[in-house]
């Protein structure tokens, strides 16, 4: 009996490193096609690409990460300390206000304030009549549809990662720390500089990285404005050229832009842990401001968020209500219907896949094990523009392996099975959120003792009963969050599923894309309202959290 | 033979050895301590034990019943094992009654009820039943953790230090509750601590595993304390007082008087006196040796006090004394050896390093 259970435990144990190496090079593979692909020489394309547009590419998507990277950083740290270490009017509601802008997909915003601030649109008209002028030549306007515009829309909308991030670091920040420099005899704005600035600084080093993922990751907001960053380069070299080889030394050269991310939020995340030198919390009293500081506090926090979310979702409801009828048709509800299935089939898988990782690591404590996990969530870091390109590449070759090992032994092809399919969609989107779900399952895996599954294990119950009875109970809100977050994020997603999706399938997001860039933005109106209103959930979920992590704060839970 | 059965278990991680050729013989109804300092191998012979953790060499069995070697693993769920935990690790989400029964899920409902109320019977817990973990003191959760142990009817229960998490108070009287119950289920129980006083009163016997994993000395208590094999088992009890010297004709000589031993003569040894092996004289009757009192230290039953040798310039010692006697200080009073608390070892390369071993930095291997 003894020996049967043995051999019986080994294999079963064992399911869970096949499974974890199984998923890690499925999810690799898409990156490893595209290093792989860029390396293999073709038609001389690499020397004419470096020759004509790399260059430009190169300079563009520089220039874009760098405007992206300050406007954050100034308005992420900005309103984060105001709001974690100030007083004044509204504070406890730009707490979370301060978030929304999360909520709004960079190229929704970008196709409102074209709307408002083109030539024909609402303040040019506004200012022509008032001061009489007739044609452009007779006044300067900034261009919306530039690289400044570019900067400004994803600096509005992806902001929030740097404020969340720097205000937890405050948040964070023992008060202790704070009040000794303060009797060491430096000012409130000094001690900022001195002490709660660099203490934070990994938590805003990683918020960055964050926020420059995205920015790479972008397409709508670049497409719409025309300009040439790296993932419209791969884009046009794809699409309009062609040329499969051409994309994917693109995207290999942006794939260099990405490594450089990553290790930077590496390192900050590793620093982030040794951080804080007492234990002892207190509430943060809030420095009171008075006077005009109150005014400017409250101004400098309601630009963001008045920018960020209330006017475009204020413009988007005035035009959702008026195009209402046109808008709320058969197509409309296909593709919201659409949108629902392809994410909600990829949270739940998401979910699952990440439960089966975590708990695979936690049972199995391997080295092996470790490195295939990071494998399998490296996916988060790289654009949906190479994600795209290395999916395509890769189910195209299993495609062609079937239909020739079936051709080759049945006498059948099989075409295509893959490719083309909302399962290359899925795929897509599990290889860029896997890493989102997983984290947050195993952050919350991790607070669970170990003590507790040796209680449950010696009381006779197995690695899955263990499972489904003592974790699954104490991690349930954590794994209803990330599915919550893999959700909206697959909802809001443009660029994998632009390049993926079957002929003629729409989702809200790449209908949304196609109708205002044929300027038909009241037609779609009413799908982007419903890509921003589930944007909403996640705020919620996070603008809950942070009120509830802070160390001294609450209900005493922390004293244990 | 019922119970638990180790032999030849060695275990290591990376170049530090923990457990060196161990071997334990538990039969049923009777509590076997394993004392050692932290970082020896005491709780990865529990984790061993309950199958957490896959043995590198040697054979574990329950019951007859081959559980690990070398080369097989038997699943901690089919080992029928209770394990208690420091931290008692009940479940949060559960009420104090589905804790108990967690064990119980072969049995049809009505037959797990009654034995899991019957179990928080014997613990003194009915009331509570309904109530959930967060809800309890730490004494009242180290109670419910032992009857959720305990309900399944384990051939073996496995205790990692149960009650290093109460308060000194409590500790003395769940400890007898503790023993108690146990006593009552004849259960084989392996009971893991570092608290030598906890091991003496809990234990039929005794194991004391050394900083290198080796086992140094087995015994009942009383066996442990007043017949140390090791110089190392002597200093577990705290603190000692020490005197050097040379073997000659049987006996090793110390400034309070000589000590009996088996050591050549010729070689140098150790003596090590508890404080209570000390007695005071304040008669002054002239026998024994004169001594100068430095201080002393009213402990409830116990004065510790601390003297020194000659006129106040020899070797300092402790000395454990009724609280009755009452010392007065700088006076010089007689001193004596009650050899029954002394004991002779030889001074070896391993003398320092066990010391050092003992008294060193906590290496964190099992966790």
């Amino acid at each position: 009996m003894a020996l049967g259970a043995t051999r019986a435990s080994l294999s079963w144990l064992n399911g869970w490193t096949i499974g974890t190496v199984l998923i890690a090079t499925i999810t690799v593979m898409p990156i490893v096609a595209v290093l792989y692909l860029s390396l293999t020489p073709s038609d001389d394309i690499w020397a004419h690409l470096a020759s004509t547009v790399l260059p430009l590419y190169i300079k563009t998507t520089l220039l874009l990460m760098v405007g992206v990277g300050i406007g954050t950083l100034v308005i992420g740290v900005g309103t984060a300390w105001l709001v974690s270490m100030c007083r004044f009017p509204g504070k406890s509601m730009f707490e979370w206000a301060l978030l929304l802008p999360m909520a709004m997909p960079a190229y929704v915003i970008a196709y409102l304030y074209t709307d408002i601030f083109e030539y024909a649109g609402p303040i040019q008209v506004l200012l022509r009549e008032t001061f009489g002028w007739s044609t452009k030549r007779d006044y300067w306007f900034p261009e919306i549809r530039s690289l400044g515009g570019a900067i400004s829309m994803m600096t509005l909308v992806l902001y929030p990662y740097v404020y969340l991030l720097s205000r937890a670091a405050f948040m964070e920040q023992s008060i202790c720390v704070l009040e000794a420099s303060r009797v060491l005899g430096r000012g409130p704005v000094r001690s900022f500089f001195s002490v709660a600035l660099p203490l934070a600084r990994p938590a805003i080093i990683v918020g960055i990285s964050l926020v420059l993922m995205e920015t790479l990751n972008d397409f709508g907001t670049v497409d719409f404005f025309a300009v040439s960053t790296f993932t419209l380069g791969i884009y046009d070299v794809w699409l309009n050229m062609n040329n499969v080889a051409g994309a994917a030394q693109l995207a290999a050269v942006l794939l260099v832009f990405v490594v450089f991310l990553v290790v930077a939020e590496r390192f900050a995340r590793r620093k982030k842990r040794f951080h804080h030198t007492t234990t002892k919390y207190t509430a943060l009293p809030g420095y009171l401001l008075e006077g005009r500081a109150r005014i400017w506090a409250t101004v400098a926090c309601a630009i963001p968020v008045v920018f960020g979310f209330l006017l475009p979702a204020g413009v988007l409801v005035g035009y959702s209500l008026i195009h209402f009828e046109t808008a709320m048709n058969v197509e409309f509800l296909g593709y919201a219907a659409n949108s629902l299935m392809l994410s909600s089939l990829t949270a739940g898988l998401a979910v699952g896949i990440g439960i089966f990782m975590a708990y695979g690591v936690r049972l199995r404590n391997e080295r092996l094990l470790k490195v295939m996990v990071r494998l399998a969530s490296l996916g988060y870091a790289v654009p949906g523009s190479v994600l795209a390109v290395g999916v395509l590449v890769t189910l195209g070759s299993i495609d062609n392996g079937i239909d020739g090992f079936m051709r080759n032994t049945l006498g059948i092809s099989t075409g295509l099975l893959f490719s083309g399919t909302i399962a290359a969609v899925i795929f897509g989107y599990l290889v860029r959120f896997l890493a989102l779900s997983f984290g947050s399952i195993e952050a919350s895996l991790a607070k669970v003792t170990p003590s507790m599954d040796g209680a449950a294990r010696s009381l006779g119950h197995g690695p899955l009963s263990t499972l489904r009875r003592v974790h699954m109970p104490l991690i349930r809100s954590s794994v209803l969050t990330a599915s919550v977050m893999v959700f909206v994020d697959c909802m809001k997603e443009l660029p994998l599923t632009t390049i993926l999706r079957p002929f003629n399938f729409h989702t809200l997001a790449t209908f949304v894309h196609q109708y205002a860039s044929d300027e038909q933005l009241g037609e779609a109106s009413l799908a982007a309202l419903s890509i921003v209103a589930f944007g909403i959930l996640p705020v919620i979920v996070l603008s809950l959290a942070i009120t509830r992590s802070r160390p001294g704060h609450g209900n005493g839970e922390t004293a244990q | 033979m019922k119970g638990l059965h180790i032999f030849g278990l060695s275990h290591a991680y990376g170049e530090h050895k923990v457990l060196d050729n161990v071997g334990l013989l538990i039969p049923a109804g009777e509590l076997v301590c394993l004392l050692g300092p932290s970082g020896c191998g005491k709780s990865t012979l529990l984790r061993l034990s309950a199958g957490l953790e896959k043995v590198q060499h040697g054979t574990i069995a329950i019951d007859d019943l081959t559980v690990a070697s070398t080369d097989m693993h038997v699943p901690p769920e089919q080992r029928h094992i209770g394990l208690m935990f420091q931290d008692y690790a009940l479940f949060p989400h559960l009420t104090i009654f589905d804790n108990v029964t967690f064990g119980l899920m072969g049995m049809d409902a009505g037959k797990a009820r009654a034995r899991a109320m019957d179990m928080l019977d014997q613990v003194g817990m009915t009331s509570h039943a309904d109530k959930y973990p967060h809800m309890l003191s730490g004494g009242q959760q180290q109670r419910v953790a032992l009857a959720r142990a305990l309900a399944p009817e384990p051939k073996l229960l496995l205790l990692d230090e149960p009650f290093s998490g109460l308060d000194t108070n409590m500790r003395q009287s769940i400890r007898e509750e503790t023993l108690n119950v146990l006593k009552q289920s004849g259960v084989a129980t392996l009971m893991v601590t570092h608290d030598p006083e906890e091991a003496m009163f809990m234990a039929d016997r005794i194991k004391i595993i050394g900083a290198n994993g080796r086992i140094l000395q087995a015994g009942r208590p009383h066996e442990i304390y007043y017949h140390p094999s090791h110089e190392f088992v002597a200093n577990m009890f705290g603190m000692m007082n020490r005197f050097d010297g040379v073997v000659s004709d049987g006996r090793v000589d110390t400034p309070l008087g000589s000590v009996a031993t088996d050591l050549q003569d010729g070689m140098p040894a150790q003596v090590l006196i508890r404080p209570e092996g000390v007695i005071l004289d304040s008669g002054g009757n002239g026998k024994g040796t004169l001594v100068e009192v430095t201080s002393s230290h009213l402990l409830g039953h116990d004065n510790i006090v601390r003297v020194r040798l000659g006129n106040g310039e020899g070797q300092e010692m402790y000395v454990r004394v009724h609280h009755t006697f009452e010392v007065e200080l700088k006076k010089n009073i007689s001193a004596k050896l009650d050899s029954e608390y002394a004991f002779v070892f030889p001074i070896s390369d391993q003398t320092e390093a066990l010391r050092m071993d003992a008294s060193g930095p906590e290496v964190a291997v099992a966790e």
